[in-house]
């Protein structure tokens, strides 16, 4: 990755976002986009554990998750192309726990040194 | 002979490997690769320990289930020594079987955060250099048909996808064409050369 602009444009590889722009992403691209989430995950380990534990407990008043909910809302509605049948689903509350819940378990296990293979490896097999 | 102990920490969970270096191996004396003993500790629930065999059955155990909540809606791993079963998607239960007869299985239940903590003592486990250890053939682990896939779909579409495109374009282009001849004119024309 030789600068930020080159991470922005690959985002744009997304089918779902609104500025989708169809390139052809290369492999090296592929494992460096898969390298940054790993690192950003084993960055965010803390908050990503306490979402998790937010709803473990049926009787805990999870402020957290619903501030995160709210904030994942916010910025599908503000990035996304709503009007997909696969973001709608991202939106709807009742649906989206199990979505949710399964990428952050990813991501927190993901956090080893040689958590990107993992990551490679659960994305292949999804 | 004084035996070491290494200890692997992650949030709520600590896992103790104690043991010997391989002096024959000419090994430093801070490495451990005869391990005797075993120690889980989760922060609220009993500790869990045992011998070498055990261990790696474990790791494999945690590995296999956690590949299999990603993948599946009711993820399930059974064997002799472990069973791992989810409650729902937050709570999975975990059932650790004696080999001896007369004492029960014993019962924990951890939620996601836990899961995750134990699974990445394990992995820190697998990547310490001061611990030689059979690697679980579940870490890290990626099927050869697994790799290559995205690879070949690259190649595949870099070879093919020029020239396909190229005989697409030919055929518009020249389908264009037909618009332009007139069977009917040529056939007159034909017919005015032959009187000449």
């Amino acid at each position: 990755m030789p600068n930020k602009i080159t991470i922005w444009k690959l985002r744009n590889n997304n089918p779902l976002r609104k500025s989708y722009i169809k390139n052809n992403i290369q492999l090296e691209e592929f494992e460096a986009l898969i390298k940054i989430t790993a690192e950003m995950s084993k960055y965010l380990y803390p908050y990503i554990k306490e979402l998790l534990q937010s709803k473990e407990d049926p009787k805990n008043n999870s402020v957290i998750w619903d501030d995160f909910q709210k904030r994942f809302r916010e910025l599908i509605n503000e990035r996304f192309n709503v009007n997909s049948m696969r973001v709608k689903k991202l939106l709807n509350q009742t649906e989206n726990d199990e979505i949710i819940i399964k990428s952050l378990l990813t991501l927190s296990l993901c956090i080893s040194n040689g958590g990107y293979k993992k990551l490679k490896n659960f994305l292949f097999n999804c | 002979m004084l035996q070491n102990s290494l200890s692997f920490h992650q949030s709520s969970v600590s896992l103790e490997i104690i043991g010997l270096p391989d002096y024959s191996n000419n090994e430093n004396k801070g490495q451990i690769s005869i391990i005797s003993d075993w120690k889980l500790n989760i922060i609220g629930k009993p500790l869990i320990e045992g011998k070498i065999d055990h261990l790696g059955q474990i790791m494999d155990a945690f590995y296999i289930y956690s590949s299999l909540i990603i993948t599946n809606e009711k993820p399930l791993y059974e064997s002799k020594l472990i069973d791992i079963k989810a409650d729902n998607l937050y709570i999975h239960n975990i059932v650790l079987k004696s080999s001896k007869p007369e004492v029960r299985p014993l019962i924990i239940k951890i939620g996601n955060s836990l899961l995750s903590d134990i699974i990445n003592c394990f992995d820190q486990l697998n990547e310490s250099s001061k611990v030689r250890i059979k690697k679980s053939r579940f870490f890290n682990s990626m099927p050869k048909k697994v790799i290559f896939p995205l690879n070949n779909k690259v190649k595949f579409f870099n070879f093919f996808l020029p020239p396909f495109i190229s005989i697409c374009s030919l055929v518009l282009f020249s389908s264009t064409l037909i618009y332009f001849f007139n069977p009917i004119e040529n056939k007159e024309k034909k017919e005015l050369i032959n009187k000449k």
